[in-house]
């Protein structure tokens, strides 16, 4: 694993569904690109376009019907589930558009919730001051269920940054927000992410926060085109 | 609407057949216990009153003895009462066949030339030849196609030592009469019979008929002045009720058990009816929003839980039918050897029956699903669109249920208070209340203690925290198992406190070393007796130092029949013979009586009162010196001293003697030399050891039902708490998706569905073992002394309870394994939806 080796690499990747009605769904075809340590790249496309199947095979949570999909330099699809998992649990981390926070937990065991899985006790101190930084100290005891869209997204970065991935995926982070919040999230992400110097792969449908990655892919009906 | 219901109930079937099938396999386990336990207390006495039928079936009075016979002189009196067209006396005496496989026959001597009505098999029977030839008597045809017999087959007999040789002189029918007869029915010449088999110029009970449009009461008062004490005159349906009355508490001991079967049933519907209520609730305001009314709605929920009814129904009586079957051995034994009746020989299911069963399911089902339904009446469409938190409302109203609970408790012990043990309902409702306290309190209890519970890593605590999240599914799961643990907590404590209170009563009661009675006494008591001859036998056996002799009938005291015995306490005892519960008497008195105490609770009697018993001329009455603790037969028991009884009742023969041996001889020796020398006698010989085991096994097998029915529950508990996992694991698929993107390995889910199961479990036991306590006082302090009359001493089986509690988890554990599986496969693309 050399140094130069990007974090993420997709290397002619496809992504086939079968329908009901017996033909084949081409989600995603003929897919190569890569993004180094620190860099972030955005991706925009209509929907249904493949940018949702594109994050899940980057982040094993799927695998590609063909090509490879490579996690510095370790092929996801010829992993077991296990070993991806394990992958995802300490280097990778998720956001999602609609935040997926659990309501039945405090704001804090949200962001902890992934030391636990790690049986990680180390994140205390981490969680906290990702917490501060995203000025939500106040809310930690707090159900996540009480918190506004904003701040339930905000919360969802602390608890994907928690373990210090390697890989931030963000499937449309401000889907759900309004300008002013969607502003407010989106620096907050930048920020960290060049805090940590971890790369970014996100979704956005906003020219202006495409704008804001150092390289944009665009994906037509599963084939990408670079701009 | 109607087809909406079938489309939408298909879908839900694809998607849940486990979970229907799990609610289905409650309510019809449920079921199965209510009906299995109806089709035995229905037919146990079937044999009973099929005899009755048969033999007295035209008759409108029944007149008995209560000596226990009547003379027979009284027969031409009862006859010439104004207003009586017929009578006929009847000998009725339980003889042994004496063979390897030595049944009961139930002889009834007639006198062929009354109004009596045999049914005969094929053609009229000459019945001169029933009186000429010594020894004849007609068997049932079903008995003797069992057993191969046909007509000049030589049958030898036993009653008490005397034996006799039968003839096989012809077949009966009295299935044709009636299909609940007996096929152990065999009838013969009274004359016959009392030389035979009894004694002569006795009778045990007189039939009589009516004139028609006669004065039924003027009648019974003409012939109460003529008999007087000597005996009972009873209307068919009396005699019937006093039997029924007799094993009243025993039929709804076994009833309530199995209700508790179909109320722990009815919270597996709860549970999938709650499910699928909050896996409809968009479905159903989608359909209120186009315009489908409340009631419609209402309807298709209605719908479901009839279907669920009625197809526990359809499983639960068939199943209910097959336990009672398998069961009739166990309760035909305790028939027989508690209440002395006859045995169960065949399954009557009259058509009203599966009325009631259905009856039965439905109800379960319906109360099961009741809340639920309500709630969805209560909401409005905006709300069941809303993605609104059942679990919160729960969690807002726990605090006021657990109240409401603790008023249920407090309600037992002022029940208790007021009542004691002197009201006969008393224990079943504080057992029902007990039952209702379970499940209020436990939505709190859960909130609190996970609530309390620490979580630092994503494991078996955080599963069971998770718990305390899921109010609206989790305290159903573990009130349900919380009520079949405090009934199996309960009954097992009073069971094996019962089986020590009796050890230690035998064991201190059975003092002669060997005691020996005949193969008849159970069936035909009184009948049954020892030849003097035998006895002076006996008493020659060179290691025989003392003979106790036992004589025993059934009398009668303010119209209730118990077990009177005369013994001759002709060895002086290091110990008191009696355990007392009141009174201080060294040796049995003279001239005064021991009460039993299952007597002297059901009569009120105590030290100082007299004990009336009819006697052959009148009302005899005894100073009572003691009231001792008596656990050998639920209908009561006294002991005079065998001269008292003589000089009082008149003279009678011996049923059973006790032998004490000289100090350095071996009881079984002795037993297995005087089974040699008495070979040809029919006389059961029991060791003192031998006789302790026998009725330490009595007891297992009365109990062994009770046992059958505790574990019904738990097993339908323990599907509930595999029910509600499967549903957690169902309806909180996001969220375990969300999971396995953050990275949980299936491991780490499988591990917390398993905390989740055994969280259950555990408070299910923690609750089911606090109640249980409570369970076990209801019943051995409250429903105990009410029913049966009997003194338990509290003995907790703590090995046996650890043991069964270490079971519940273990199967509480193996039920989550499943669904655990199910939740471990959740993918993490499961995150499309947008509910968490
Ligand atoms: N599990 C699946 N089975 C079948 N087809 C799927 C599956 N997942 C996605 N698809 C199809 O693949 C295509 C791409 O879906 P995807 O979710 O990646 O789109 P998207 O670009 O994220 O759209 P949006 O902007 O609406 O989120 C769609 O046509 C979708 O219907
Ligand atoms: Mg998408």
């Amino acid at each position: 694993m050399s140094l130069d080796e990007p974090v993420l690499r997709f290397h002619s990747v496809a992504k086939h569904y079968s329908q009901p009605s017996g033909g084949v769904l081409k989600a995603l075809d003929d897919v190569s690109f890569e993004i180094a340590a620190g860099k972030k790249l955005a991706i925009t496309g209509r929907s249904g376009s493949g940018k949702s199947t594109l994050l899940h095979l980057a982040a094993g949570i799927d695998i590609p019907s063909a090509g490879a999909v490579s996690f510095v330099g370790r092929d996801l699809g010829a992993l077991t589930d296990r070993q991806r998992t394990l992958i995802r649990r300490d280097d990778i981390g998720l956001v999602f558009q609609f935040f997926y926070l659990l309501p039945h937990l405090t704001v804090w065991e949200n962001v902890a919730l992934p030391g636990w899985i790690a049986s990680d006790r180390t994140f205390e101190e981490r969680g906290r001051k990702l917490l501060d930084r995203v000025g939500l100290s106040a809310f930690a005891t707090q159900p996540a269920s009480t918190l506004s869209g904003g701040e339930m997204q905000r919360v969802a970065i602390c608890r994907a940054l928690l373990r210090k991935p390697r890989l931030l995926l963000a499937d449309e982070p401000t889907g759900n927000l309004d300008d002013d919040n969607s502003e407010v999230v989106m620096d907050l992400l930048m920020q960290l992410v060049d805090d940590e110097q971890g790369a970014l792969l996100y979704v956005t449908h906003s020219e202006e926060q495409a704008a804001q990655a150092d390289e944009r892919l665009s994906l037509h009906s599963g084939r990408l085109e670079r701009t | 609407m109607i087809r909406y219901f079938f489309r939408a109930l298909r879908a839900q079937l694809r998607g849940g057949v486990l979970l229907f099938a799990l609610s289905l396999f409650g309510v019809s386990i449920g079921v199965a216990s209510v009906v299995s336990i109806q089709i035995i207390n229905l037919n146990a006495l079937g044999a009973f009153r099929g005899s009755m039928l048969a033999v007295s079936g035209s008759a409108d009075l029944i007149l008995l003895g209560k000596m226990p016979t009547l003379p027979e002189t009284l027969y031409p009196e009862v006859l010439a009462t104004p207003g009586v067209a017929a009578a006929w006396p009847l000998y009725r005496v339980d003889v042994t066949l004496r063979d390897a496989d030595p049944i009961v026959l139930e002889v009834i001597g007639v006198d062929f030339f009354t109004a009596i009505d045999v049914p005969w098999e094929g053609e009229a029977v000459d019945v001169s030849a029933a009186l000429g030839q010594s020894g004849w008597v007609a068997v049932t045809a079903t008995l003797a196609r069992e057993r191969g017999w046909s007509v000049g087959e030589r049958l030898s007999v036993s009653i008490g030592t005397r034996t006799a040789e039968l003839v096989v002189g012809a077949l009966s029918d009295f299935e044709k009469a009636t299909p609940l007869a007996s096929p152990r029915l065999a009838v013969m010449d009274i004359a016959q019979a009392q030389s035979l088999l009894g004694s002569r110029g006795q009778v045990d009970q007189i039939d009589v008929k009516l004139v028609d449009g006669v004065d039924e009461a003027a009648v019974v008062a003409a012939l109460d002045r003529k008999l007087g004490t000597k005996a009972m005159i009873l209307t068919p349906e009396q005699r019937e009720e006093q039997a029924a009355d007799l094993l009243s508490a025993f039929r709804l001991n076994l009833t309530a058990l199995s209700l508790i079967s179909l109320f722990v049933g009815g919270f597996l519907v709860f549970s999938s009816t709650q499910a699928a209520l909050v896996r409809r609730r968009t479905e159903f305001g989608l359909l209120r929003s186009l315009g489908a009314t409340h009631r419609q709605v209402f309807g298709l929920l209605v719908g479901d839980v009839a279907l669920l009814g009625l197809a526990g129904v359809a499983v639960g009586m068939p199943l209910g039918y097959l336990g009672a079957r398998a069961n009739i051995d166990r309760v035909s034994a305790t028939l027989s050897n508690l209440y002395l009746l006859e045995e169960i020989h065949q399954l009557v299911v009259p058509p009203w029956f599966f009325v009631l069963g259905a009856a039965v399911g439905l109800a379960g089902a319906g109360l099961g699903a009741l809340a639920p339904a309500l709630e969805l009446g209560r909401k409005d469409t905006r709300s069941l669109l809303a993605a609104f938190s059942l679990h919160a409302r729960v969690g807002e109203k726990a605090p006021r249920w657990f109240a409401a609970g603790v008023l249920c408790v407090l309600a037992i012990v002022g029940v208790y208070a007021v009542a004691g043990d002197r009201w006969r309902p008393a224990g079943f409702v504080q057992a029902f209340l007990l039952i209702c306290a379970i499940p209020l309190l436990t939505p709190w209890l859960v909130q609190l203690a996970t609530s309390r519970l620490p979580v630092r890593s994503f494991g078996l605590a955080y599963g069971v925290k998770g718990l305390g999240r899921q109010l609206q599914t989790t305290p159903v799961a573990v009130a349900a198992l919380a009520i079949a643990v405090s009934m199996v907590v309960g009954v097992t404590t009073m069971v094996s406190s019962f089986r020590d209170t009796l050890d230690i009563w035998i064991e201190r009661t059975i003092q002669a070393d060997i005691y020996v009675s005949t193969p008849s006494r159970r069936r035909a008591a009184s009948h049954a007796t020892i030849g003097a001859d035998v006895i002076e036998r006996l008493k020659r056996h060179p290691a025989v130092t003392h003979v106790d002799r036992l004589r025993q009938f059934f009398a009668y005291t303010n119209g209730r029949r118990f077990s009177l015995a005369g013994v001759d306490a002709s060895v002086p005892v290091d110990r008191a013979r009696f355990a007392l519960l009141e009174g201080e008497v060294e040796e049995l008195p003279r001239d005064s009586v021991l009460v039993g105490e299952p007597l002297a609770r059901k009569e009120g009697l105590h030290v100082g009162d007299d004990l009336v018993v009819d006697g052959p001329d009148g009302p005899v009455s005894f100073p009572i010196a003691g009231i001792y603790y008596d656990y050998s037969s639920e209908l009561g028991s006294a002991f005079l001293h065998l001269d008292t009884m003589t000089e009082r009742f008149g003279g009678g023969t011996v049923a059973s003697v006790a032998l004490y041996l000289a100090p350095d001889s071996d009881a079984d020796d002795v037993v297995d030399e005087l089974r040699v020398a008495f070979q040809a006698t029919p006389l059961s010989m029991r060791s003192n050891r031998g006789l302790r085991e026998r009725a330490m096994q009595v007891f297992d097998q009365t109990f062994a039902i009770t046992r059958l029915l505790r574990y019904m529950s738990l097993l339908i508990a323990v599907c509930g708490v595999a029910l509600t996992l499967i549903v957690l694991a169902r309806e909180r698929t996001s969220e375990l998706a969300l999971y396995r993107a953050l990275g949980a390995s299936r491991l780490q889910i499988f591990r917390i569905y398993l905390g989740k199961g055994l969280g259950i479990g555990a408070a299910g036991i923690a609750l089911g073992s606090v109640a249980g306590v409570a369970f076990a006082l209801i019943l051995i302090y409250v429903v105990n002394r009410a029913f049966f009359g009997w003194t338990i001493a509290m003995h907790w089986p703590l090995g046996l309870l650890v043991w069964q509690s270490a079971i519940v988890l273990l199967a509480s554990s193996v039920a989550s394994v499943y669904p655990a599986i199910i939740a471990s496969r959740t993918p993490a693309t499961e995150l499309r939806r947008e509910d968490l």
